[in-house]
């Protein structure tokens, strides 16, 4: 549904953009995590053909986004990061502006800018003047905007910023449901707890550079250096802390909060046949929990490695 | 896109609903009636005092139409850029410019909308001073022709004045600069092209000539003088000659300094661009085409002023709106800057 190509993006000789690829099958979520200035911007810019790329390609759909913009612009919906709201328009006048600004006949614009204030939960909102919206509501009409030509592709960038936790609950909850509607969804975001429940797929962008994309649980698998596994015993830890130290793939085991903690290279093989000595070894194991980091580990080990 | 699409598209529904939604629109209206209104009060009260000002109300109704053809041109030049000038650096500021460059409106559109309304405003300005300048027929001297040219050079110079201060709004980026620029370029337009004529005058010796000289060109592209000569209709125009000391725009020198008659100048025969066909229109409209001087010499000899005047407005107003649309667009897409993409593929199988 979406594809780049060695997406690359200059001014002058500051490197925005360094040969970025990624592809997003239809109907997938793909968060996009960066630090600030990593590209995340620019390259949803480009995707909305709104910033031309020095080199590579994108396809929205499998439209070549350089070549034709307008194409583009009916297969995609953009959020940018910034409300753009106008003084003066109720809510209902601006999503009936937008929708005629997508040539909606005007029959259908009623029923549509109706289905799409229900949708984000403004329909008890309709005749307010968008100026005096809260951020949150805001944050929702301009969602709903970006909905009023039933794109099949999604560009959200930074959808929660600045949002309460009630409301990113909120704007979590329609975001579920445009995954639902078999939307494909890329969303820029720095919660990555929130992108971790809501996405399918992550791509980690750093200094430009694409330094992890797939599936988030191959990307948090491939990315966690060392897995960690918390042990609980019952009594003998010395015995337990030197039987584990004696085995080859442990790398470092230590005692924090009454609890063992254990560094070990491999994969799960390798912590079933940790917990396997340790019982042959005569010590009472209570519980034993793998631990791999997460996403945000993941993202820590990706934005941390030299960019040479 | 249709040619109504062109015309009337989405951008001016909602800038009329915005603007007309504000209390600066009726105040503005309001203002503006009362300041065209009061002078025009003040002019008559003058004149009626002063019987040496007037000698019939022929006298009356030309120089109240004169002061206020003028006033109105001024004021718009103040007015026009201001509606103009954050057409398009309001839309960046508010960062929804981006937003409608995702829509499927073309970058040309959302500038023709926001001249549309903009015109569209200086429009009802025009028609609401138009009782005001009714009563000059009760005096008489002003026949109804000079009235609607009078108006036509003033709405295509007020359309010049929009088209400039988009071009601005288009061309920087920030709308306080903008708006400078938009004024600095209007009263460029406006009071400089006229100064031009009194500073650089076109210099002549009238021994050697067949005919009166025209000032430089430069000075019809401002509405003035052109409303000047409305106004005069064959008359010298007294205001302009008081302050250029003779005829405007030129400067007679060597053994004689006899201003040669306009008379001559009329009969002259002209050479130069065609004239335009505005005189046929005028002609099918019933009105008489208003018979005020011809420019005597140079690219627009055989033209009335007010016509060279709307031509050039009118190509200025191109030239502005134009560069303001190659400009606009944020990914400019032209012939020399193509990338190579693959001509005539919309869709890639490979990525669908």
């Amino acid at each position: 549904m979406i594809a780049v190509e060695r997406l690359t993006k200059r001014y002058g000789t500051m490197v925005a953009l360094d040969r970025v690829t990624f592809e997003v099958p239809r109907g997938e979520v793909f968060g996009f995590v960066g630090p600030n200035g990593a590209g995340k911007t620019t390259t949803m810019r480009i995707l909305a053909a709104l910033l031309e790329p020095t080199d590579g390609r994108a396809f929205v759909d499998g439209v070549d986004v350089d070549a034709h913009p307008d194409l583009v612009h009916q297969r995609l919906g953009y959020m940018p990061d910034f409300f753009g709201v106008y003084d003066q328009l109720t809510a209902s006048e601006y999503l009936d502006f937008y929708a005629a600004c997508y040539r909606l006949p005007r029959a259908r614009r009623q029923t549509t800018v109706g289905e799409l204030l229900e949708l984000v939960g403004l329909s008890d909102r309709r005749n307010q003047p968008v100026d005096t919206l809260s951020r949150g509501l805001k944050q929702r009409l301009c969602l709903a905007r970006a909905l009023v030509h039933d794109p099949a592709v999604l560009l959200l960038d930074e959808p929660a910023s600045g949002l309460d936790p009630r409301a990113r609950v909120e704007m979590r909850e329609i975001l579920r449901e445009l995954q639902r509607m078999g939307k494909t969804i890329v969303i820029s975001s720095h919660i990555l707890p929130e992108l971790t429940e809501l996405c399918s797929m992550i791509g980690i962008i750093d200094q430009g550079r694409m330094r992890a994309t797939g599936p988030v649980k191959e990307v948090v698998a491939r990315l966690s250096s060392a897995r960690r596994v918390r042990i609980h015993v019952l009594g003998k830890r010395d015995e337990a802390l030197q039987a584990l130290r004696a085995m080859p793939e442990v790398q470092h085991a230590d005692e924090v909060d009454g609890e063992l903690s254990v560094a070990y290279d491999g994969d799960e093989r390798a912590a079933a046949s940790v917990l396997q000595r340790l019982v042959t070894a005569g010590v009472s194991v209570s519980s034993f929990t793998i631990s791999d980091g997460g996403l945000e580990g993941a993202f820590l080990h990706a934005t941390s490695e030299d960019p040479a | 896109m249709s040619l109504r699409a062109w015309l009337w598209n989405p951008i001016v529904a909602k800038e009329y609903r915005s603007r007309m939604r504000t209390m600066r629109s009726p105040v503005a209206l309001t203002a503006y009636i009362l300041a065209i209104g009061g002078l025009g009060w003040a002019v008559f009260s003058t004149m009626a005092a002063d019987a040496s000002l007037g000698g019939g109300a022929g006298n009356y109704g030309r120089n109240l139409f004169v002061v206020l053809i003028l006033f109105q041109m001024i004021l718009l030049t103040f007015i026009t850029p201001a509606l103009t000038s954050t057409a398009i650096s309001g839309e960046r500021e508010r960062q929804t410019i981006d937003l409608l460059f995702c829509t499927r409106v073309p970058p040309f559109a959302i500038l023709w909308g926001k001249l549309l309304a903009s015109m569209s405003f200086v429009i009802l300005l025009l028609v609401v001073s138009i009782p005001i300048f009714s009563l000059v027929f009760l005096f008489g001297g002003i026949e109804a022709d000079q009235l609607a040219t009078a108006f036509l050079v003033t709405a295509v110079s007020a359309l010049a004045l929009g088209s400039v201060g988009i071009c601005c709004s288009t061309l920087v980026r920030r709308t306080t600069m903008a708006t400078v620029t938009a004024y600095g370029a209007s009263f460029l337009l406006v009071f400089a092209t006229l100064a031009w004529g009194l500073i650089f005058p076109t210099r002549v010796d009238p021994a050697t000539l067949s005919q009166t000289p025209a000032p430089p060109a430069i000075v019809y592209a401002g509405p003035l003088l052109g409303l000047s000569w409305i106004a005069g209709q064959g008359a010298p125009v007294s205001w302009l000659d008081a302050v250029s000391g003779g005829q405007f725009g030129v400067r007679y020198g060597g053994g004689s300094d006899q201003p040669i008659p306009m008379a001559k100048a009329a009969l002259a025969a002209p050479r130069g661009l065609p004239a335009p066909a505005i005189s046929t229109l005028f002609a099918r409209s019933g009105i008489a085409q208003p018979a005020g001087p011809k420019i005597p010499s140079g690219a627009f000899a055989g033209w009335q002023y007010w016509q060279a005047t709307v031509a050039l407005e009118a190509a200025l107003a191109l030239l502005a709106l134009a560069l303001s649309a190659a400009v606009l667009p944020p990914v400019r897409r032209y012939p020399w800057r193509r990338r190579g993409a693959p001509a005539g593929v919309a869709v890639d199988d490979a990525h669908a």
